[in-house]
């Protein structure tokens, strides 16, 4: 626990909460242009295109928002050659788990802050009252599974490698390959780490091009795709981790 | 005792072994100058006996404990270190930074105000860690090693980067550590003056092999004088002393030979005169320190 504290001390004046702020507020645009579009009738779905959309949004902006925070913490490191000093006095092992646990309280924040936010927005917009809290919270969790799955594979390319160019270009890579995917099989798709996002969809959408109209049908929670999530999850945990406690410094 | 003491320590990195076969002692108690030329092997040896690199091959045993993973936190607790280039968060100020290492170190808060005193930061402590200057941030490199008052200080080319009154300032505040913490300090360094004006036991490497190990007294006997002498014909004047039981050896066209008394030195001069062979310079020479460390080292030809 001190050494989680150590990372929100260190962390400091790193913008990290502006990160965060950048994302809600650009996700608050995209569904607000989203929402305006929309007839009036079609307000009646509106909670499903809600989570529809945050499927492609997370998709696209998530992966290079991880990068950035992993960077964030990872990089201070790196710059003031601080490794040298922290492995005397706590193992890599833990300085890792500690940069994890600090990344995993940081994303929770965010996606909560952002289910927050656009939840309110919505239902000040006119969506249903009848706000579906049990899918809005599972859509929270498996958010946060994929994200956090992302940053064990950021964070293990921050610490490995001092230039931080690496990283973010590996969250870009993420960006556009998890929004591709999207269009791709199931199948192709659990394959591809950052396409985990629509793996896990809530919802699906369905185009009539004969009526020219759009609707939306749940879907039922992808719960071996979270069990493939996990050994994803653990797979890169391995290897980052082990990576990083063998380095030298 | 011995605070330190490695057995055989190897480091090989791809085909070239950087350290080799390295029997260091520490005794407790002293400054214990590690010198060597730059690449010698002085930061890879300090850096696995603090377990930020796995030894190759051998045994490292701290205040009488083998070294090893599971351990390696728990003696780690009564070392300081400084490595290379201080490490510091730029963007966090002098305190913030020890505040960190006092945390993790599980020090007392008060620590943090005493060391900073120490290496006379007190009124820079408020400042970000960026705007300090190279020495200001290798006194705060020195303050995290002080933290908790340990009892061995590894310090890693400590001087380096700083001006003269820097380098004078980190000396002196070197030099007060064992007295008055009781602490064992060892300093590395690539110039031998620096490790001559602090240390009282000196390790010489060279080329990841350890060549000399004493005191520094023993280090200085070596600083034996000599005569050395030109003729008109060395190598008939080196045979005709040879004959007469003088062992010379020469170089740089001199013969060399050990120091002779007044009255040998007549006698000398005579006999070199007896067979025509003319004196044309005679001189009594005191090699210095700094020759016998580059003897050592490789630096220029000659042995000890």
């Amino acid at each position: 626990m001190r050494l989680i504290g150590m990372e929100f001390f260190k962390c400091r004046r790193r913008q990290v909460p502006l990160i965060c702020l950048a994302l809600i507020a650009a996700q608050l645009l995209w569904m607000g242009v989203s929402i305006s579009r929309m007839e009036l009738e079609e307000m009646s779905d509106g909670w499903m295109l809600l989570l529809h959309s945050l499927t492609v949004i997370d998709a696209v902006m998530l992966p290079l928002t991880v990068a950035a925070i992993a960077s964030r913490s990872c990089e201070l490191e790196h710059r003031g050659h601080t490794l040298k000093l922290l492995e005397t006095v706590r193992t890599p092992g833990a300085l890792f788990d500690a940069k994890l646990a600090w990344g995993a309280v940081w994303i929770a924040l965010l996606l909560l802050g952002r289910e927050i936010v656009l939840t309110v927005y919505c239902l000040c917009t006119g969506f249903p009252l009848s706000v579906p809290w049990g899918r809005l919270a599972l859509h929270l969790f498996f958010s946060f599974a994929v994200s956090l799955t992302i940053y064990v594979l950021q964070e293990s390319l921050s610490l490995l490698f001092a230039n931080q160019a690496v990283a973010l270009v590996a969250g870009i890579f993420g960006s556009f390959v998890g929004l591709f995917t999207l269009f791709f099989s199931p199948a192709v798709q659990r394959l591809v780490l950052w396409s985990y996002y629509g793996v896990l969809a809530l919802t699906v959408q369905d185009w009539n091009a004969a009526t020219r109209v759009t609707h939306f049908y749940w879907l039922e929670p992808n719960w071996p795709g979270l069990g493939l999530l996990a050994v994803w999850f653990l797979l890169l945990l391995a290897v980052g981790r082990s990576l990083f406690v063998r380095k030298e410094v | 005792m011995n605070v330190i003491e490695t057995h055989g320590l190897c480091k090989r990195y791809g085909d070239k072994l950087r350290v080799d076969h390295l029997n260091l002692s520490v005794p407790e108690g002293t400054i214990y100058g590690f010198l060597g030329p730059n690449g010698a092997g002085k930061s890879t040896t300090l850096k696995m006996i603090l377990g930020l690199a796995r030894p190759t091959a051998g045994e490292i045993t701290v205040f009488g404990q083998t070294v090893n993973r599971q351990n390696r936190i728990a003696i780690l607790r009564q070392v300081g270190s400084l490595i290379e280039s201080p490490s510091y968060y730029g963007h966090l100020t002098g305190e913030e930074n020890l505040r960190i290492v006092q945390t993790l170190r599980g020090v007392s808060p008060k620590d943090v105000r005493r060391v900073l005193q120490i290496v006379r930061l007190d009124g820079q402590r408020e400042k970000k860690v960026a705007h300090y200057s190279l020495g200001m941030k290798q006194r705060l490199g020195l303050a995290a090693a002080l933290l908790g008052f340990p009892e061995l200080l590894i310090l890693d080319e400590p001087t380096n980067g700083l001006d003269p009154a820097g380098i004078q300032e980190m000396r002196e505040l070197i030099l007060t550590l064992p007295q008055q913490f009781g602490m064992t300090v060892v300093v590395s360094s690539h110039l031998l003056s620096e490790i001559d004006q602090i240390a009282g036991t000196v390790g010489i490497i060279r080329e990841g092999q350890l060549v000399f190990q004493d005191s520094l007294s023993a280090l200085h006997a070596h600083s034996r004088p000599s005569l050395a002498l030109r003729t008109t014909d060395n190598a008939a004047a080196a045979e005709l002393l040879s004959r007469s039981g003088l062992s010379c050896r020469q170089e740089a066209g001199y013969l060399t030979l050990p120091l002779l008394s007044d009255a040998s030195a007549a006698q000398l001069s005579q006999l070199l005169a007896a067979h025509q062979l003319g004196l044309l310079r005679l001189e009594e020479r005191q090699r210095s320190l700094e020759d016998i460390f580059l003897a050592l080292t490789g630096g220029k030809e000659g042995s000890l």
